[in-house]
């Protein structure tokens, strides 16, 4: 059986999505930083070249994860509206599934996280991630509230490990998972 | 409806032996509640070991009967509060057993005099067999219910010769004939389409809407609404206050001529309330919770004074675009105008004079919504050999005709494959076909066995399941409209080799297809998005690229006419309707794959089965497998089965 199919990594990749997508999407709903959960600006990835996230919105090809804070910024603008429960974006997440699709990941691996981790320890996992939900305009902080405009969405990623947290067990600060690419749509 | 006067109060402060187990005794026996702690209290007169064993009524004191009381009361209150409100389903309650309870039924009322009260007389009726059945102790009764000439009524059995004795008074000028019986007791009596007179109403104000409604221009004219002959018969705008619950019917009959929300948007899309005498917004503010995205809006010769009387709607209607105030005095007054303009941020043509661009419009909108970011077409970086296309073009019409085939050329040993489903089952029947195979960890959860056993891997497996999934029909790749195609390379990839690492590309997709699920009948059109990572394939593969991982996510579903094998009933009817013969290619399949998936025949074992004495009708072959089960050589099935 091939490493990608075994048990831990099954269940790895999916504690590593869930926590991502609970991650990411809190800090989206809430107006804060998500740079720091990509490659790009990572000193380990960096160091090795590797080339900066993709990331594609609804089309439109974006340079760093801070222009894409950017565009949801200013998706969230509405200066004249007071009413906290008419003002903000928020993103429902409904579906999410992921697979492993290189349980042998080694790009600016140290050597000790080769020599440490088997391709079926569920670590140095590369992972593709699709998110499927609704984001409500012009809503409140809470689902079910009244909204403004609603579309769906579909957000992939693939994630790689970030090697500076997975190598310091116990690490609390940081992301185990980093954005490698991105494809984002709304219908 | 009986008051609970006098008689409850008194049975409330009725002296009895409980309220010697008053505060004065709970007092001193309040200690050994200690003993529970392991503090044995010398002065208790109660040996500790009591307080281990059954709480003894006495040693608890004041304290566990004041709780039983006040539980007592509590369910009392609950069955109460229960009996008084669920009035939906009489019958299930009257089985309820209630072994203390008899219904009386009595007869009179009709004849009496009190039955010209507002209430028919209900409430001095059970106020006068009150008063007379309460001569040796209080008795009270509860709801009353009529029906027909009878009045019905729950009581206790205790209190029930009490009353029965008082069969044959005479009461406000009539005989009352009272008698026990075992019929349950009526749903309380509702207005209701079943009551003739409402059902008139509502149809006369039905042909009011109707008659007012332009379709053309997708306008309600509810315009002088006093002046409507029809309404003035029926007598609702002759005051006010009547006009504006009259006001409020006719908009809760309008929405209930949709189904939803958009489809309401859809068809009202304009207003008149002209010369209605509104003198103040307030009077119809429900307008702006029925239309809510309303484009124009006529209230012009009403008597709106000034901003203040339009204020209640200034921070609704944010999609208006036309408004007409002409003959009102606010029109008169200076700024009045401009504040309207800023309040409703779509607003463009105000009393036929244009205030605001489109473009305008749609930036003084977003000043007060977040506005979606704006969607680019495909966006396909896929390099020089154009793989995306090539291998969408391939692969979804594959997947609609051959998907064993499909499976063959791209998937191997290691490719993945999964479906999610986001759906409400109500909305979207199909959604059961997939159901059980969703991998949706969200829901499943990280730890649940599901997400092991719901990921497909493999191209037999693969392929395997993919004939258990309804038929499929997608548009062809010429649509560009119908396609949201974006995808790019990406590195990182383990290479098949073994050395060194491969270039990916991933692709995501949002559309649409068709689908059709024999199995329930149902068709309907699908939104989806289905993402792909490709791969260099391992040496000796039909194409040198694989799929490395392949997830489906099920969206939105909207029904369809059923598709050509499908006789046109409602779902929840039997499948027994005989389709037409020689169903489409499409359906054909279809079937194919559901019989096969159900039967672990082969494909063309299905096809024969189907096609045979069964005339593609799919319950036919399938009991005629059942029949001859016994009798099919080996090669009939399909390896796994």
């Amino acid at each position: 059986m091939a490493a990608s199919a075994h048990e831990t990594n099954i269940r790895c990749s999916a504690e590593a999505a869930k926590n991502f997508v609970d991650w990411y999407y809190r800090q989206v709903n809430e107006a804060k930083p998500i740079a720091q959960g990509y490659v790009n600006g990572n000193a380990t990835y960096d160091r090795a070249g590797h080339a900066p996230a993709d990331i594609c919105i609804n089309g439109l090809v974006v340079a760093t994860p801070q222009e894409w804070e950017k565009l949801l910024e200013q998706q969230r603008q509405c200066p004249k509206q007071t009413d906290p429960n008419q003002k903000l974006v928020r993103y429902d997440v409904e579906v999410f599934n992921c697979h492993v699709i290189n349980p042998d990941y080694r790009f600016a691996a140290p050597q000790k996280m080769l020599d440490l981790h088997a391709p079926t320890d569920g670590v140095r996992m590369m992972m593709m991630l699709t998110v499927g939900g609704t984001v409500y305009f012009g809503t409140g902080r809470n689902k079910g509230d009244g909204y403004f405009a609603k579309e769906r969405f579909q957000d992939v990623f693939i994630l790689v490990p970030n090697w500076d947290v997975l190598g310091k067990p116990g690490a609390k600060v940081g992301r185990k998972y980093l954005v490698a690419s991105q494809i984002y749509r709304t219908f | 409806m009986a008051p609970p006067t006098g008689p409850r109060g008194a049975r409330g402060a009725r002296p009895g032996p409980r309220t010697t187990h008053g505060a004065g005794v709970g007092k001193h026996r309040a200690t050994p509640r200690t003993d529970q702690d392991g503090d044995i209290s010398m002065g208790s007169a109660i040996p500790a070991t009591q307080s281990t064993g059954p709480p003894a009524r006495s040693a608890r004191g004041s304290r566990g009967a004041r709780g039983g009381r006040a539980a007592r009361s509590t369910a009392r209150l609950a069955e109460n509060v229960r009996n008084y409100v669920s009035d939906t389903d009489s019958s299930s309650r009257a089985s309820k057993a209630q072994f203390n309870k008899t219904t009386l039924k009595i007869h009179g009322l009709k004849n009496s005099k009190a039955a010209s009260n507002p209430d028919g007389g209900l409430r001095s009726l059970l106020e006068f067999l009150e008063r007379k059945s309460s001569k040796e102790r209080p008795i009270t009764l509860g709801r009353g219910v009529i029906q027909g000439d009878y009045v019905f009524v729950k009581v206790s059995k205790d209190d029930a010769p009490h009353l029965l004795r008082l069969n044959g008074y005479t009461w406000a000028g009539a005989a009352l004939a009272i008698e026990e019986t075992s019929d349950p007791v009526p749903g309380h009596d509702r207005p209701s389409a079943k009551n003739p007179a409402t059902a008139d109403t509502e149809q006369k104000l039905l042909g009011i809407l109707a008659s007012r409604y332009n379709a053309e221009q997708k306008l309600l004219d509810l315009s002088a609404l006093g002046s409507d002959p029809t309404l003035i018969s029926l007598g609702s705008f002759a005051s006010r206050s009547l006009a504006e619950k009259s006001f409020k019917v006719l908009l809760y009959l309008t929405s209930s001529q949709y189904d939803d929300a958009a489809a309401k948007e859809q068809a009202i899309q304009a207003v008149s309330l002209a010369n209605n005498a509104i003198q103040d917004v307030a009077e119809v503010f429900t307008l702006a919770h029925t239309l809510p995205r309303l484009r124009r809006l006529d209230l012009s010769g009403n008597q709106l004074e000034n901003l203040s009387k339009l204020s209640k709607w200034r921070h609704e209607f944010r999609r208006l675009e036309e408004l007409h105030l002409v003959g009102n005095p606010v029109v008169a007054q200076s700024n009045s105008l401009s504040q309207i303009v800023d309040w409703f941020p779509s607003l463009q043509i105000l009393n036929g004079e244009r205030v605001r661009t489109p473009k305008e419009a749609a930036d003084a909108l977003a000043a007060w919504f977040p506005t979606p970011l704006p969607r680019l077409p495909s966006n396909l970086r896929d390099g020089e050999n154009n793989i995306a296309s090539t291998f969408l073009r391939g692969f979804f019409s594959l997947f609609d005709h051959d998907r064993a085939a499909l499976a063959a050329q791209f998937y191997d040993a290691d490719s993945w494959f999964s479906v999610s489903v986001d759906a409400d089952h109500n909305r979207d029947p199909i959604s059961q076909s997939y159901i059980k195979y969703s991998r949706n960890i969200g829901e499943l959860g990280v730890r649940n066995p599901g997400t092991q056993q719901r990921l497909f891997m493999g191209g037999p497996l693969i392929s395997e399941l993919w004939t258990l999934l309804p038929a499929t029909r997608h548009a062809s790749l010429d649509q560009l409209d119908q396609w949201k195609i974006d995808c790019h390379t990406f590195p990182g990839l383990a290479d098949p080799s073994g050395q060194g690492s491969a270039i990916g590309l991933m692709i995501n997709i949002v559309s649409q297809s068709e689908e059709v699920d024999v199995r329930q009948q149902l068709a309907g059109i699908r939104t989806f998005s289905r993402t792909f990572v490709l791969g260099p394939s391992k040496p000796g593969a039909p194409h040198p690229y694989r799929v490395v991982s392949d997830q489906l996510t099920l969206r939105d579903w909207t029904p369809q006419a059923p598709a050509p094998a499908a006789a046109p009933a409602p779902p929840a009817a039997p499948i027994a309707a005989v389709p037409p013969a020689a169903p489409d290619e499409m359906t054909q399949l279809a079937m194919v794959q559901e019989l096969a998936g159900k039967t672990g025949m082969t494909a063309e074992y299905s096809r024969l089965c189907l096609s045979g004495a069964a005339n593609w009708d799919f319950n036919l072959a399938l009991a005629s497998f059942h029949e001859k089960k016994a009798q099919l050589p080996p090669e009939a099935f399909a390896s796994s089965a």
